[in-house]
Formats: structure tokens, sequence, C-alpha cells
């Protein structure tokens, strides 16, 4: 029954986690839905990227030294003229740390995203880093439509 | 009955996450299972993106019954049993002792409570 099989996912999530340790980077595929897990190491902050791939929508996380949620964003093209819309769903009132990596994901992909960003506010150039190393891994995985002359 | 399903990968990766398939009345439903530090990530899709996205949380009281806020925060707004589905997993976790809040996106083709939801959790 898909109850008692979710129940004992979660279940086993709680104790998975406790386990042996694995190389950092993994890739996880089902077959429709991709889940992606990557650390990078700058100087003084740790970045970590989590990237789930739906077949009409991408999810990513980016944690800056800790694995909290932090601020939920959501971006499409919208009408008129399919320009880009970000809007808050949880948190970023007032830093908005993680909207302008949406925005321009979905300038870049097409596609409808949600992006939760705990990245603290007054970083712009760890933002900028963090946005090059999800773009570029966005690009390897082929998410990339041919370049188009936008209008910001 | 199960299509398909991969095995959690404990890692050094912060997050833990595990995702798989179910087959629910002749729907392939892909879920992903995510824990954050501070909350959970649970997304449910049938149509290839995350649909509606709800967040739930446990409220402590001072009273011994927990009481719980669910809010659509994304999507649809005007489906009741969706915010029931929330409301029933936050519920679950919280009888576990979790007090993390939940975020739950659900991309459904069928919100019918007497089909789908109850097949899903």
């Amino acid at each position: 029954m898909a109850s008692e099989e979710l129940e004992e996912n979660l279940s086993e999530l709680q104790i998975g986690e406790n386990g042996e340790k694995k190389p950092v980077e993994n890739d996880v595929s089902d077959g429709a839905v991709k889940v992606s897990c990557f650390t990078e190491d700058l100087q003084d902050v740790t970045l970590h990227f989590q990237i789930v791939n739906f077949s009409k929508q991408i999810y990513a996380w980016i944690g800056c030294n800790s694995a909290k949620l932090g601020h939920l964003y959501a971006a499409a093209t919208t009408r008129p003229n399919n320009n880009v819309s970000v809007t808050s769903l949880l948190g970023g009132t007032s830093d908005n740390t993680g909207s302008s990596i949406a925005r321009r994901i979905v300038l870049k992909t097409g596609l409808n995203v949600v992006v939760a960003c705990n990245i603290p506010k007054d970083s712009p150039m760890l933002e900028a880093t963090a946005e090059r190393k999800l773009v570029e891994r966005l690009a390897s995985l082929g998410y990339f439509r041919p370049k188009e002359k936008h209008s910001n | 009955m199960e299509t398909g399903s991969n095995n959690s990968l404990p890692t050094q990766f912060p997050v833990s996450h595990k995702s798989f398939s179910l087959n629910i009345k002749g729907n392939k439903t892909d879920i992903v299972i995510c824990k954050y530090d501070d909350s959970f990530m649970v997304m449910a899709t049938q149509i290839g993106c995350m649909g509606t996205i709800l967040h739930a949380r446990k409220e402590e009281s001072v009273s011994t019954d927990p009481t719980f806020h669910v809010a659509v925060i994304f999507g649809k707004r005007d489906e009741p049993f969706l915010v029931a589905c929330a409301r029933q997993l936050i519920e679950h976790t919280s009888s576990y002792g979790s007090t993390r809040p939940l975020v739950l996106s659900l991309g459904l083709k069928d919100h019918s409570p007497v089909i789908n939801l109850p097949s899903v959790f």
C-alpha cells in the first residue's frame, strides 16, 4: 500500500542519515526525477547545491555553510511579453537573497523555477559565485536553451 | 504498485534525500523527500512539476494538544483536500517527535480526495 511505503521510507530516511559516509557528489536518477547534489568549497565558505529536475520545472536549493532550507522563491515567465516574474514564497521579504538567482535561471532555461537559498544577505559576491556554480551545473545537465536577446 | 525505486544515499552531503516512484491509481507519481536542518521538503508530482506548494508547521502551546498551521504558499488555494493532506502529514511527523515545519508540494492530476489523497499518504 502506498501509504505504508511512504511511512517506511520516512522512517528509513531518519535512520539512513546516520549511516556511513560516502563521496560528497552524487546523482540519483529514477528516470523521471533526477536529484543532483554537490558541494563547492570556497576559501571561507562551503556552498551546498541540490537540484531536482522535473520534466517541466527545476527546484534548486543553495546552502551556505548549513543545511537550512532558507528563503523560498518561485520564478517563471509571465504574460505579457514573457517577462520573468519572481515571488517570495517563504521568508525573503527584505533581503531577497536568491530572488535574482531564480530570475536569471528562468531567463537562461525558460523553465519555471523554485529556488531555496540560505545565503546571508549583504553578500553579493557570494551570491554571484553561487549562481555561477549553479548555472554551470545546469548547463552540464543540458538545461540551457539557445541564446536569445533579452531585455532586462 | 511500485514502478521504480532507488536507494537513499547517506553521504557527506548535509541534506538527506530520497526519491522514488509509485503507481497510484494508474498515475505514475514521483516523490522526493528531503530533510533539511530546519524543515522537511516533500514533493509528490504526477504532472512533471511541483504543482501546489504548502507550508505546515507545528505551533507549540501551553495546552497539551499541539496545534498546526497549514497554508498554501503557491498554487491552488481552493482545494481544501490539499490542505488536509499537508495537515495529515505534519501531524504524522509530529507524532514521531519532530517539530520541523513541512514544505509539501503536490502536483496531482486528480484532486478527488476519495481517489488520490489517501493513496498518496
